[in-house]
């Protein structure tokens, strides 16, 4: 009995730091976020649906191909062990390098605009000391509730962010240097919830990068929602170049006003799983999206894409490319779905993903999915996944091309074809050259070096 | 003088098929050699089998390049010693550039000659030149390896790169195939301004017009898989004017 009793009591002291760990991190970090305490209410509804559902399983369907389990574990131990004092760390250098652009930087999910130069027109700022017009611009966004798809990583994140980061135009603004956040870890071992607020005045003009970096054993749950008001243009480059060991788990969101334009642009080339839900929500009356993605899948990367690209008004239009590469014992995934609802008559929709296949090991799991609710539309969707062009090989060897060079040439030029509409070109040269430099050739196969 | 190429009872089979039962052939520097024949007889063959394709399968015979055993070669061994395909269906690959795959070629050519690497300077300068030659507009050069070129333009393109390569052993499969009379007169002139006395020309090709342009040595018909008769250039007027049949019924085709 006593036996028994003691190990009663011992649960129950454990209990606090053990048996609820997402709720003794909330209360951590709410004590060193003052800054976020308007938003409680939200964090601890968030909370609560966090604890009642756990972690998305492999029984959901939009988690059937990705597993979280080797990784929960190790959320909950950074969660109960690591201190989040709050402060900032030192930043790795940086692995993208575009002078011409305002750097903001969020380490560790806490946001440092010290190094943004700032320029008119464009405002970007931290959640943590809001005034009373930064938390009106940023409430919204925030209580978004048609993110996609509605599954507890973002209520994770919701509850237990440290900061947010707002970056808001004025309307009718153009901004001529791009805004560059670099999401990045810390040496400590972390799990990290940035979170990016994004809202576009009618009219206004943004180019964005966000680039993920980090530490081996980082593990990332970010969440943007991006607001295009009406007439507004967003250029949207997503680039993630963490490290074989780290882990990201992302939601995106944009919704597009009236005659709204988002070129978005996505670049999966690290990490040990990556897995992004990108939704563009096409709510306005000819709006439009033209998305371009890669991923390579080599090592023992698992990278899972998946999109959602809704037709809401009438006479929008989407355009939509994905490009994969798996090899080793590298996994891709790739789900991209069309959504044209009722109301979305004269609409557009194509989508196109294309994969490579160049190990035996590997694995790529493609689902390109159609859902239409409405007659007069036009759309096309399909998926291929094959091997290298040997005729193209055999070519580039008649050429004087050793068998390796041309398989890199082939493979290099395959992905780079999804970074022609990058519209940084020293984003696209830099892209270009880890590219060829993951593949193991040489830069300037598309061009002049 | 030696032979570039020395073909001896070549037998080749595709898929369990003979195509080629028993080529000879012999080709000296500065010497054109026409290969004609009617579809099927194994003309393509002969070419994809000297540049290294896969999926022939050589069942006797051998063919010495240059004194070295050319079938033990792998393609860009082929290539980097002096021998350029010119293809019948020039591939397109989006993504690489014109200038990229020549600048890779000519570099590993020159690798195998024991040369440096050409300076950027005089490589652009060489480019431009023979892209004037043949009447290509430069900023093809930047383009995807004949990325959205038409037909007349990738057989353009073909000898534009052979130019820049100056190989030693020209083959070029149906390069007249597709072909309107103006496109057929630049690339003609393309290859006459390339004939010397230390390089040689293996053209592949159906029809004589081709003939009119380029000027050959010796022309061979190919049927049934052998070379049934050889001679100059009379024998391409010969099956002009008479078609394949008189000439394969003489040797009991």
């Amino acid at each position: 009995m006593s036996v028994a009793k003691t190990k009663a009591q011992s649960a129950t002291s454990a209990g606090a730091s053990g048996a609820r760990p997402w709720q003794v991190a909330a209360d951590r970090i709410a004590g060193v976020t003052p800054g976020l305490a308007w938003l409680s209410p939200q964090r601890s509804a968030a909370l609560a649906r966090v604890e009642a559902s756990g972690l998305p399983t492999t029984n959901h369907e939009d988690w059937r191909h990705t597993s979280l389990t080797a990784y929960e574990k190790r959320w909950t131990s950074y969660l109960t062990t690591a201190p989040d004092s709050g402060t900032l760390h030192t930043p790795d250098p940086p692995l993208l390098s575009i002078t011409e652009s305002d750097v903001v930087d969020i380490i560790d999910g806490v946001v440092s605009v010290t190094a943004a130069r700032g320029q008119p027109g464009v405002m970007v700022c931290s959640l943590r000391d809001p005034t009373p017009e930064l938390r009106q611009r940023a409430a919204g966004l925030l209580s978004q509730t048609d993110l996609w798809p509605p599954d507890s990583l973002q209520d994770l994140n919701m509850a237990l962010m440290t900061d947010a980061i707002l970056i808001a135009t004025d309307t009718g603004s153009c901004p001529t240097r791009p805004v560059h956040i670099r999401i990045q870890t810390s040496g400590a071992p972390t799990l990290s919830q940035p979170r990016i607020l994004v809202d576009l005045s009618p009219d206004s003009r943004l180019t964005l990068i966000l680039e993920h970096s980090g530490t081996n054993g980082a593990l990332v749950n970010a969440v943007s929602s991006l607001w295009l008001g009406r007439g507004s243009h967003l250029d949207f480059i997503r680039v993630q170049l963490l490290p074989d060991d780290a882990m990201l788990t992302e939601a995106t969101c944009l919704r597009l006003g009236e005659a709204a334009a988002v070129t978005v642009t996505s670049v999966d080339l690290g990490g040990r799983l990556a897995r992004q839900a990108l939704t563009i929500l096409l709510a306005g009356t000819g709006s439009s999206a033209n998305v371009h993605g890669m991923f390579l899948a080599d090592g023992n990367r698992h990278i899972d894409n998946r999109t959602r690209l809704e037709h809401q008004a009438p006479r929008t239009t989407s355009r939509e490319t994905f490009r994969g590469i798996a090899d080793d014992h590298g996994r891709g995934i790739f789900n991209g779905k069309i959504v044209v609802l009722a109301g979305a008559a004269g609409s557009n929709a194509a989508l196109t993903n294309r994969n490579l296949l160049l190990a035996a090991t590997a694995e790529i799991d493609t689902k390109p999915e159609l859902e239409i609710y409405v007659d007069d539309v036009r759309c096309s969707h399909g998926a291929t996944t094959g091997q290298l062009d040997m005729n193209a090989l055999f070519y580039l060897r008649s050429r004087g091309l050793d068998p390796l060079a041309a398989r890199q040439v082939l493979t290099a030029a395959f992905l780079r074809a999804s970074l022609t509409d990058i519209a940084v070109p020293a984003l696209r040269a830099q892209l270009e050259t880890r590219l060829a430099a993951k593949l193991g050739g040489e830069p300037g196969i598309g061009g002049p070096t | 003088m030696n032979a570039l190429l020395q073909v001896t009872g070549l037998r080749v089979a595709v898929g369990g098929t003979e195509i080629l039962k028993g080529v000879d052939l012999t080709v000296r520097a500065g010497e054109v050699h026409a290969i004609m024949g009617p579809n099927g007889s194994g003309k393509s063959t002969l070419a994809h089998v000297l540049s290294g394709r896969d999926g022939y399968e050589v069942t006797a015979g051998s063919v010495a390049f240059l004194g070295q055993d050319l079938l033990a070669m792998q393609p860009e061994e082929r290539a980097r010693a002096g021998i350029f395909l010119g293809f019948q269906y020039p591939i397109e690959i989006p993504g690489v550039s014109n200038v990229y795959l020549l600048r890779s070629a000519l570099n590993a050519r020159r690798a195998a000659r024991g040369e440096s690497e050409i300076d950027a300077a005089r490589f652009l300068r060489l480019v431009k030149d023979k892209a004037r030659l043949m009447q290509m507009d430069e900023s093809f050069l930047q383009r995807g390896v004949n990325e959205g070129f038409s037909g007349g333009e990738k057989k353009r393109n073909e000898i534009f790169q052979m130019s820049v390569l100056e190989p030693v052993l020209a083959i070029l499969d149906e390069t007249d195939s597709g072909l309107d009379i103006d496109a057929l007169k630049v690339v003609s002139s393309g290859v006459n301004s390339l004939r010397n006395a230390d390089r040689a020309f293996i053209l592949v090709t159906h029809y004589q017009r081709l003939l009119e342009h380029i000027r050959p040595d010796f022309v061979h018909v190919l049927a049934g898989g052998r070379i049934i008769r050889t001679g100059d250039r009379s024998l391409a007027l010969e099956l002009e004017a008479g078609g394949y049949d008189p000439v394969l019924a003489t040797v009991g085709h």
